[in-house]
């Protein structure tokens, strides 16, 4: 037995192909199968969302809404009475919701002083909307005040917050599977029950504004004064020129800019007026019970 | 932000990876053309022991460790199944550099054959996540003979 | 997978002794290799993942792997016949865990021409 050396000459472990192509094969399909996954799963989330009924949709908002409040039981404030009604003029309770309850963000009793202290107001399922009492001491007409109002309404008349919240529930499995551990889930659970920033898609925006802007002109008979918010709102914002459509392509909620003219398009289709005299607030709506001490 | 340094982490490790890769392999295949003249064989342990004056182990050891695009792609091969063809390159040139060291040593021993020489890999980072890294231990030894 | 159709014409002999049975080894070549990676992928993970409540047979494991053996095979006949050999002896395996899902299968063996 002889030994002859000789050369392998052609490398038959390692597969021919460019590291970017083969890249490039993977995100594709690994992108297509999410998008897939997510859009079916997103899909059937929110079917199942609007198949909760009223009293286990209760309970859901009462457990988050304790995570954002502390004592909402107990909570007396005239400005909840005043919203109340308020909320209630514009219309009627539907029998098939649960019954609308509203809180309001006290810094002393909310569990984030930040969240408290921004000009904010949400939807919560189970009927809960919560203004921020850094919103109310933003407002300055009851227009305003109403089109927010309106607006949770209308998200909560769509039942967008149990939808979102069977999205995030998809996103968290899908987060999960893909981090194959429990490290990238644990990051993702605090995002999924901070309500506050429950994402909607932007359908959803535009849809509750619709909501809200037809019953502000049925209470009101006009229109005038309820996006003075959101214009004070637009003068913050930077106006980016060609930009903007790349900012708002990546956030859920629509630029203000683009979100005033929508309503005032729809409004403008309706015949509605949006001029008109403005309702004043109650003298003290910024501080608890109405009463201002200085 | 965050998204931006992945992004500039991918580009790094894809560059640098395959750089590095290109100049192994040159030095590999320089280094494998002139200790061709040394046989390797993995028989040996059940015949006569051969007619030799001395005979010594030799190992030959190298850790190896993904860049961090190839960590990436290797995430995705993990949803996607089948060939992963990141890792086969790392593997080759471990296990070449491995069977290069080794031979080395015997050579300037003063080897005239290695016999019975066995492989054996081993992966030493761990199972907690598919973000780390592969990181694998390629050994090779036998016995070299004078 | 194209894995049988590149099967050689003629066979080359592959033997896990130190010789082949009845011929004799007139050359050899020194070592030969083949090795390939797979991973397993999400679907047949949640599939292992039902089946681990019950036990048994993994099919779809099982499969996998036969497959990526014969590959590794394969690729180390096809440095054997780069060399002009016609026997394989004294094969070994050898399987690792290279990283998390993702597992290496080695053959390799001595590269020899017999008679």
């Amino acid at each position: 037995m002889k030994y002859v050396p000789k050369e392998i000459k052609e490398e038959v472990n390692v597969t021919a192909v460019h590291p970017l192509v083969n890249f490039g094969y993977l995100l594709g399909t690994v992108t297509l199968a999410g998008v897939i996954l997510y859009a079916s799963l997103g899909f059937i989330a929110a079917r199942l969302a609007t198949r909760i009924g009223p009293e286990t949709e209760e309970k859901i908002g009462n457990t988050l809404i304790a995570g954002l409040i502390s004592d909402p039981e107990s909570a007396s404030d005239d400005r909840i009475i005043y919203l109340t009604a308020l909320a209630e003029s514009l219309t009627p309770q539907d029998p098939s919701l649960p019954p609308l309850k509203i809180h309001i963000l006290q810094p002393e009793t909310a569990s984030e002083d930040d969240l408290a202290n921004s000009e904010n107001a949400f939807a919560i399922a189970g009927g809960h909307i919560v203004f921020t009492q850094g919103l109310l001491e933003a407002v300055e007409s009851e227009n305003e005040l109403a089109f927010v109002l309106a607006h949770e309404m209308g998200h909560l008349h769509n039942r967008d917050s149990l939808k979102a919240m069977g999205r995030s529930l998809v996103f968290l499995m899908l987060v999960s599977v893909l981090g194959q551990g429990q490290s990238g889930g644990a990051r993702v659970i605090p995002a999924t029950i901070n309500v506050a920033n429950l994402s909607y898609s932007r359908s959803q925006e535009s849809a509750a504004d619709r909501y809200a802007i037809a019953l502000i002109v049925q209470h009101y008979d006009h229109g005038g004064g309820s996006l003075g918010f959101f214009e004070r709102m637009q003068q913050q914002e930077l106006d980016l020129g060609a930009l903007n459509t790349v900012t708002e392509w990546q956030s859920t909620h629509p630029l203000t800019r683009a979100r005033i003219s929508r309503i005032k398009q729809i409004a403008a289709a309706q015949n509605w007026k949006m001029q008109g005299e403005l309702t004043p607030l109650p003298e003290g709506i910024s501080c608890v019970d109405f009463v201002c001490e200085d | 932000m965050e998204f931006i340094i992945f992004i500039a982490l991918l580009a790094i490790g894809f560059f640098a990876g395959s750089y590095a890769e290109q100049k192994h392999y040159l030095e590999i295949k320089q280094r494998e053309r002139k200790s061709l003249h040394v046989p390797l064989m993995n028989f040996g342990a059940k015949q006569e022991l051969p007619y030799a004056h001395e005979a010594q182990m030799f190992v030959g050891s190298v850790v190896i460790a993904n860049d961090y695009f190839k960590t990436f792609a290797a995430t995705l091969h993990n949803l996607v199944g089948g060939r992963v063809v990141v890792y086969e390159s790392l593997l080759d040139r471990g296990r070449r550099e491995a069977v290069l060291r080794m031979k080395e040593e015997a050579i300037a021993w003063g080897a005239s054959q290695v016999v019975n020489v066995r492989f054996e890999t081993s992966n030493i980072g761990g199972q907690e996540t598919t973000r780390t890294p592969a990181m694998v231990e390629v050994i090779v030894y036998g016995t070299g003979i004078r | 997978m194209t894995v049988a159709k590149r099967r050689p014409a003629t066979a080359i002999i592959l033997t896990t002794l130190e010789g082949v049975p009845g011929k004799e080894v007139i050359e050899h070549y020194g070592l030969v290799q083949g090795s390939t990676i797979r991973a397993k992928h999400i679907g047949k993970d949640i599939l292992a993942g039902f089946k681990n409540i019950v036990g048994g047979e993994l099919k779809g494991y099982t499969e996998l792997l036969q497959e990526a053996r014969q590959e590794s095979v394969d690729r180390m006949v096809m440095q054997a016949r780069q060399l002009g050999a016609n026997a394989v002896i004294n094969v070994r395996f050898a399987t690792s865990a290279v990283a998390p899902g993702a597992a290496e299968l080695f053959a390799y063996g001595t590269a020899v021409k017999v008679q």
